[in-house]
């Protein structure tokens, strides 16, 4: 059986997750594995929901928001990017696969974007294989 | 050294503002021959010690005394006066009501390499003075000379500021500190499964007994992430609305969770750590901890370019994100 990733995607309200409705009306096909979960802004995204999501078996995160300058909030990408480094690096740091978390810049007319990402990211992490390094194990 | 070190503190202390209403400083502790934190009145300033063994860090306890009224003089090292700071950038001190006596610190004393170096039993040590490189330890007329290097605590090799920047009075001559991650370089030349197992292998040991939270001085949230009980639970409480609290941690005891722990704890001290090492110093289990909080500060240092002696937090910082 062909590997299916489970990919979560926090969208922030105003642009990504606009976007990915767009994607959607206007019929372009991305990978049904990606699960968004809709938040305000990519600002709120607390750096232990990807810790956590990555426990409970996600094989890839994404934080969607808007792109620098355009945040419904004036500065909660800003904080969403700084926070993005920060965990990114620490899990390379301590030898996790880093390349499975992502952040994307996607505005509400970028559907065609949305979708073309998306794709690409899935074909990555199937790629990659499943995400065994943090996720919960019955011990 | 140090009691010449102890002379000149408490000769400051005699010399304090009339309004100074509490002294932190070290004591020593019965039987052994380490110093202790304490809040001591401006008449019992005898009871003062000091030695390179005084390793502790007095932050916390000064944020905590600010409730009271009156000034408080601190005895601050180099890492002491950065987290003095980084609490004062917060808004948890404020600076005016504060009498820092500075120490310029050569380093202080690693009590576990300590314990291991010395031949004497430890109720029987008199003294500990630090002269030159070495270390002499006094005890039943007798003494041992243990070279500095060999039980100096390992993140005092990397101080970037050894001498206080603020200070009221300082004592001894500033010494001159540089930034050094060349241990984390190094760490980061191994591939990516040696370090994961390295890391699996340190936090598999972990206990999750939470004391390098509760001994940060950077951790003062009153609620804390981590802490199970964040939430009230009643015997009445039923299963579901306990099922659906919010929980970022799990609460089993297995190494990645113990990593996603750590992970979450030491990005809540970006940009803020001030490397006194007392995470380290706390843990039962002798985790290496101070190397994340390092990883962090090079990425602050180098991805971000900000250095802890900007008077904007680094949280709120936000014209500093790198292109792109």
């Amino acid at each position: 059986m062909e590997f299916d990733p489970k990919i979560i995607t926090f969208a922030c309200n105003w642009c990504s997750y606009a976007g990915a409705d767009l994607a959607g009306t206007s019929r372009l096909k991305y990978p049904d594995n990606v699960k968004i979960i809709r938040v305000m802004c990519s600002g709120m995204v607390n750096p232990g929901w990807v810790l956590r999501a990555f426990r409970q078996g996600a094989d890839g995160v994404v934080i969607a928001g808007c792109h620098p300058g355009d945040c419904h909030y004036t500065v909660g990408n800003y904080y969403a990017k700084k926070r993005y480094i920060l965990l990114k690096e620490l899990l390379k740091f301590v030898g996790f696969d880093d390349e499975r978390f992502k952040l994307l810049w996607a505005s509400a007319s970028e559907g065609k974007l949305f979708a073309e990402e998306m794709t690409a990211f899935t074909e990555k992490i199937k790629e990659m294989g499943p995400q065994e390094k943090l996720r919960r194990k019955i011990e | 050294m140090n009691s010449e070190t102890l002379e000149k503190i408490k000769e400051e202390c005699r010399k304090l503002p009339d309004d100074v209403s509490y002294i932190v400083g070290f004591v020593k502790k019965q039987g052994e021959p380490r110093e202790v934190l304490k809040v001591l009145k401006p008449d019992e300033i005898d009871r003062l010690s000091y030695s390179p063994l005084s390793f502790n860090n007095p932050a916390r306890i000064v944020m905590d005394l600010m409730k009271t009224d009156g000034k408080i003089a601190v005895i601050a090292k180099g890492c002491d006066a950065r987290a003095l700071k980084q609490l004062e950038k917060e808004e948890k001190i404020e600076r005016n009501r504060l009498y820092i006596i500075g120490i310029s610190c050569p380093g202080v004393i690693d009590y576990r390499k300590f314990r291991n170096a010395v031949k004497f039993r430890l109720p029987e040590i008199e003294s500990v003075e630090l002269v030159g490189d070495e270390v002499i330890v006094k005890a039943n007329g007798e003494e041992q000379r243990i070279p500095f290097s060999e039980v100096i605590f390992e993140n005092c090799l990397y101080c970037e500021q050894p001498t206080p920047k603020d200070y009221d009075v300082l004592i001894g001559e500033p010494r001159e500190g540089k930034l050094d991650f060349s241990d984390i370089e190094e760490f980061e030349k191994l591939d990516r499964e040696e370090r994961w197992s390295y890391w699996m292998d340190v936090f598999s040991k972990c206990i999750r007994c939470h004391a390098c939270r509760q001994v940060c001085p950077l951790c003062y949230c009153e609620e804390c992430l981590v802490d199970p009980s964040n939430l009230a639970v009643s015997p009445m409480t039923p299963a579901e609305e306990k099922a659906a609290y919010p929980r970022v941690l799990g609460k089993t005891v297995s190494a990645s969770d113990n990593m996603v722990y750590h992970l979450i704890r030491v990005l809540h001290h970006a940009g803020r750590c001030a490397g006194c090492g007392e995470c380290e110093r706390a843990c039962p289990m002798e985790l290496p901890l101070l190397k994340l909080e390092r990883k962090l500060k090079k990425v602050v240092y180098e991805v971000f370019n900000y250095s802890p002696d900007e008077e904007i937090p680094f949280l709120s910082k936000l014209d500093i994100l790198p292109e792109g």
